[in-house]
């Protein structure tokens, strides 16, 4: 086990927060924070990779931001808009005061009229915040190439107000499902976590912190056929968002066991694919004899 | 940075460990070097010899396969180092140092390592071929694959084949979303209010819009790659709606519905159903004459791309298929043929049928890899 004060204070802040964690986990969000590098978190869907910078903002007690990318993301809504019909109100509205041309301009040009999307938030902010740019890999490669420069100089050039200089470099947590390869240049800006599903101890660890209550043996159950599940060959694996959903809703129940017809019912909650859910339910019996023998041993 | 002045054992070690990591083909520059050692020594007390590989590990190992490949190549280092170390001190020699160069009786599996200490640059490249799953698996011949290895590359098909499908033009088109201001409209649409700006025009991204045909052969000859080509249509023209598919042996099936199918499985099935001639022999001639007698001139116009995937081993009328290939060339805004075969060195284009066929091409290019599937984006624009 690590014996580190700092290492020791951020597996404590973690827990604190009902995130279970391993050793590399912790030792990547130490190292972020300490460096202050940007983090870089692959995985697959539902491991918990954007969990990360939630517990990490609520720890730090600080706010989160938010840049949710996808298809067609570009800089304007990353960075900054104006907010234009305001403007031609506002322009409206000044028409007979007979104020200059400067003076209006000035007025139009003001903080008032700016609408700050997440990136120019993060960096304007009254105290550091963690920034989280979620999915990387479906916003372009330009974008991409965009974000970097943003990442390495910390400040935006408005060109009718000038560059905004970052009040405090924000902690920067990006996430990647990896749907397409992220560039090298991003890669060495950033310090590399790769999160897999949760091994059975993790899961059942997980279940039993957020879902209190949960009979043990069922608990066992759950993790025991999620972990066989993950090992057939689906279009949607189911992480463990899933697994809590499925968890919680068996506890509701009061189930204290699986049983087949049980599984069949309840099968929707943790796979979200038709076909996935027709190839489980042929092989159920053949899972139900993997996941059943092992519950039998631990019951002796 | 002062750490890296202040050159204790510990960090001259880390330095010869992110040498020895380039050596296997890490991406290590000089930046990760100052962060690995700046993170050492935020984690300075250390309790146990695991926390420093994993700090390690956070700092030096950037991509998946990286991260897979390191534990191994760590323990490696340590494990030869010491060797090298205790071959060193039984030697006479001081420890540590290693900079006096002597000492080639050592055991071969040391001296890799003791290269290292020693700056000596050999390079072992058989070695540096093993990091990258996901790159080889992009320059291997697909006809090298084994079935267990399908999966994954399948994957690698998909992904490359929907970026193709979505990549978007510089043309802006009209958008109700407020994704940009269309200036020029907006004017021109409040113009009719005596220039009162009341209503906003915005534009957006336009996405391609080329319509492709894609006539692949499914042939005896093209059974290792038709399987790979079939997924890369698949995901290709599901990802993108204008895009027509035909499949040929002997004769010409249209496949473009048996396709649009949510499923790989289904879709697979239908084709099955629909083609009787899989894996027969090739009569690209007639089968071109075909296309052009009943499709080429309701499909082809001059923003349609027409992808051909063939080796071009042809028993049936050359004639037939020069004048087809023309007509096709001429109806359409490309031609582009992707050969299989085209992937090994020393390829010539001396099939009968691709004779026939190459004034007729206006791009020839490979499909024996993954890597060749991503390159087809340059010949789309």
């Amino acid at each position: 086990m690590m014996r580190n004060e700092g290492l020791e204070r951020i597996q404590k802040m973690l827990r604190e927060q009902g995130y279970i964690t391993e050793p590399s986990i912790v030792m990547s969000v130490f190292l972020a924070m300490e460096l202050r590098k940007p983090l870089l978190i692959e995985g697959p869907a539902g491991v918990g990779k954007t969990e990360i910078a939630k517990v990490m903002a609520s720890a730090l007690q600080t706010d989160l931001i938010r840049l949710q990318c996808y298809e067609g993301l570009d800089a304007t809504h990353a960075l900054y808009e104006w907010n234009y019909q305001q403007q031609l109100l506002h322009l409206k509205m000044a028409e007979d005061t007979g104020k200059t041309l400067e003076e209006r301009e000035r007025d139009i040009f003001s903080d008032k009229f700016l609408l700050k999307r997440p990136l120019l938030q993060a960096i304007t902010h009254h105290k550091p915040p963690v920034l989280l740019i979620d999915e990387i890999d479906r916003a372009d490669e330009e974008f991409e190439s965009f974000l970097l420069e943003v990442l390495s100089d910390w400040q935006i050039s408005i060109p009718e107000v000038g560059t905004v200089r970052a009040t405090h470099i924000p902690q920067v947590i990006v996430t990647s499902n990896r749907v397409r390869e992220l560039s090298e240049a991003l890669r060495r800006r950033c310090l590399y976590l790769w999160i897999e599903y949760p091994g059975f101890e993790k899961e059942l660890n997980i279940v039993r912190n957020k879902v209190p209550g949960i009979d043990e043996r069922l608990a066992e159950q759950v993790c025991h056929f999620m972990q066989e599940v993950r090992k057939m060959r689906l279009e949607k694996v189911p992480g463990i968002a899933e697994t809590l959903d499925w968890a919680m809703a068996l506890s509701a129940l009061h189930i204290e066991h699986l049983d087949k017809e049980l599984v069949e019912s309840t099968l929707g909650i943790i796979l979200k694919d038709w076909q996935d859910i027709r190839h489980t339910q042929d092989s159920l019996s053949a899972l139900f004899e993997k996941v059943g023998v092992v519950s039998k041993l631990d019951n002796l | 940075m002062e750490l890296i002045l202040r050159q204790t054992s510990l960090s001259a070690n880390i330095v010869a460990f992110c040498r020895f990591l380039r050596q296997k083909g890490f991406t290590v520059g000089p930046q990760e070097e100052s962060d690995a050692l700046l993170a050492l020594e935020k984690l300075a007390p250390f309790g146990a010899p695991d926390a420093l590989q994993l700090c390690l590990k956070a700092t030096l190992a950037r991509t998946l396969p990286q991260q897979m490949l390191f534990d191994e190549l760590y323990i490696q280092y340590w494990r030869e180092l010491e060797k090298a170390v205790n071959s060193k001190s039984r030697e006479g020699a001081p420890e540590q140092k290693a900079a006096s160069g002597k000492g080639q009786e050592q055991p071969p599996r040391a001296q890799s390592i003791k290269n290292w200490l020693q700056g000596s640059h050999a390079r072992d490249t058989e070695e540096m071929a093993t990091y990258s799953t996901q790159e080889m698996a992009g320059r291997r011949d697909f006809s090298s694959f084994r079935e267990e290895e399908l999966w994954e590359v399948t994957r690698l098909i998909h992904r490359i084949a929907r970026s193709l499908a979505l990549r978007q033009s510089r043309r802006r088109k009209r958008s109700n979303r407020p994704l940009q201001l269309d200036l020029r409209r907006t004017l021109r649409l409040n113009m009719r209010r005596g220039g009162e700006i009341l209503e906003l025009a915005h534009f957006e991204p336009a996405r391609n819009k080329q319509q492709i045909v894609l006539l692949c052969d499914v042939s005896k000859s093209m059974d290792l790659y038709s399987r790979f080509l079939i997924q890369f249509i698949y995901a290709f023209q599901n990802a993108c709606r204008r895009i027509e598919t035909f499949v040929f042996s002997t004769s010409l099936y249209r496949v473009t519905s048996q396709l649009r199918q949510r499923d790989f499985g289904t879709a697979l099935s239908g084709l099955a159903d629909a083609v009787p001639g899989w894996s027969g022999g090739t009569k690209i001639g007639e089968s071109f004459h075909a296309f052009c007698k009943y499709y080429a001139g309701k499909l082809l116009n001059n923003r349609t791309i027409v992808i051909i995937m063939s080796d071009g081993w042809d028993t049936g009328n050359t004639e037939l298929l020069a004048e087809s290939m023309r007509i096709i060339q001429s109806k359409s805004a490309k031609v582009i043929w992707m050969n299989p075969l085209a992937g090994s060195t020393g390829f010539k284009p001396n099939t009968s049928g691709l004779k026939a066929a190459m004034p007729f091409i206006d791009i020839f290019a490979a499909a024996h890899n993954v890597e060749s599937l991503r390159d087809l984006h340059r010949h789309l624009k």
